[in-house]
């Protein structure tokens, strides 16, 4: 099992040594979290090329700005995948493109049948620092109820609002802003349960 | 504490990125006064971020870290003390400084001849152009009310005087920054515009953007809590937007004192 907290603390350095211009602090840094932003980045555009694109956006966009990451406000890894979502819905939005997500949900008519497979949890992303806590959100996710696990995607992978989680779900504005809310809160409080969060 | 629990319910969808124009900036308004909804935001951003981890774990292609990293490397660390790479970067800076220089002592000028006819008439010119903004934009409240909140900043952007110019409004409690574009053609096929806010000699990128067949443009784009420009700038990008400006600013400017 990973011992989260010492890999968080070392993390933690990585930002402020790139800051200074440390190019192994980079090096490090891509060979913690090359396979998270991947991951997601793969996620929301759905190809391998473009995900290749976002990852090389996200990791100019940490090395240039290194210095502005707060500790105080998120983790490291958090950083990394607010970052990475941001950069993969700006590649789609600039090739009018919607994130797969939503093109499933679209194709299915809103069917709740749609959501992501998860992730088994044992994987090859042994370098990213919290291998069992990819185990813990994977097993959180599958056990929310389908309807909930889906505006949470598509709100998350897809960079959908709550009225357009409507308008594809066909749903009333309010159902889908309780089923995130509600979502949202039973994965915070059972990460927290982890102590995940401080 | 406030006890006004009704906001609680926005901090999930906030944190999430996922609440309507409308609602976000109600919440953001109140967020800037409300602790509480800052440290629910807060939990729920770590949320938000654990769930990259619910993506189907893939391995990131062996080739692509010598490559991001040389791509990374291209660009300095912002508070690096190493010197800046020779080329377009210094030398858009260096633009972007002597063009707020003249802005500046431009400024000065027109304070001295503020009864002349000419600095009248260029000012009641730009008020008219920023009334057919505003006048455009009555639907939106939200950006109306960061355009006229008290404490807002304000930059023009200009040309050595020809046109196109840009008029950028930064509402800091709002975290919100309006721009307004005039005369300026569309980006060509495959590219874009992109704004930059500028501080020491940092450039961040606040959004990119289009104009329209008429030739303007009014956005408005988020940026980060306590962000803060002495300078900013508009260049030319390939579609997509850049990490970093990639040219020459043909716009550029200095930001209002706070």
């Amino acid at each position: 099992m990973v011992n989260s907290n010492d890999s968080a603390g070392s993390a933690h350095e990585l930002p402020m040594r790139m800051a200074k211009g440390d190019e192994r602090a980079l090096a490090e840094f891509y060979d913690r979290f090359a396979n998270l932003s991947y991951s997601l980045a793969y996620q929301i555009v759905g190809n391998d090329a473009d995900a290749q694109e976002v990852v090389g956006d996200v990791f100019a966009q940490i090395w240039s700005s290194a210095a502005s990451f707060d500790p105080a406000r998120a983790s490291v890894a958090s950083w990394v995948s607010m970052i990475t979502r941001s950069r993969g819905l700006d590649r789609l939005r600039s090739q009018n493109r919607r994130a797969r997500v939503v093109e499933l949900a679209m194709e299915t008519g809103g069917s709740e049948e749609t959501v992501i497979p998860m992730s088994p949890g044992e994987d090859a992303a042994d370098r990213v620092e919290a291998l069992d806590l990819r185990a813990r959100i994977g097993r959180e996710l599958a056990q929310l109820p389908p309807n909930q696990r889906q505006v949470i995607e598509l709100a998350f992978y897809g960079g959908l609002t709550h009225s357009e989680i409507a308008a594809h779900l066909s749903q009333p504005l309010g159902t889908v802003k309780t089923r995130l809310r509600t979502a949202m809160t039973k994965l915070r409080d059972t990460l927290a349960a982890y102590q995940f969060l401080e | 504490m406030n006890g006004d629990h009704s906001w609680t319910e926005f901090a999930a969808s906030y944190a999430l990125d996922a609440l309507d124009p409308e609602d976000r900036a109600a919440f953001e308004s109140h967020l800037a006064g409300c602790p509480d909804c800052r440290a629910q935001v807060a939990s729920y951003r770590e949320v938000a971020g654990a769930l990259a981890l619910g993506a189907p774990a893939l391995e990131a292609p062996a080739a692509l870290r010598a490559r991001v990293l040389a791509q990374a490397r291209g660009v300095r660390p912002i508070t690096s003390r190493q010197p800046l790479p020779a080329g377009d970067r210094r030398a858009w800076l260096a633009t972007a400084a002597a063009l707020v220089l003249a802005l500046a002592l431009g400024a000065l000028y027109l304070a001295e001849r503020s009864e002349h006819d000419d600095v009248l008439a260029s000012s009641a010119e730009a008020h008219l152009k920023l009334a057919a903004a505003q006048e455009r934009l009555a639907a939106n409240d939200s950006m109306i009310s960061a355009l006229l909140a008290p404490d807002v900043q304000t930059a023009v952007l200009a040309s050595e005087g020809r046109p196109p110019s840009a008029r950028l409004f930064h509402n800091r409690e709002r975290n919100l920054v309006v721009v307004t574009v005039f005369d300026l053609a569309p980006a060509a096929a495959g590219r874009t515009y992109q704004v930059w806010g500028i501080a020491g000699t940092q450039a961040v990128s606040i959004g990119t953007f289009n104009t329209q067949p008429n030739r303007s443009a009014v956005l408005t784009f988020r940026v980060p809590l306590g962000a803060r420009y002495q300078v900013s700038a508009i260049t030319d990008e390939p579609a997509g937007g850049s990490p970093q400006p990639t040219t020459r600013p043909f716009l550029s400017g200095g930001w209002s004192a706070p």
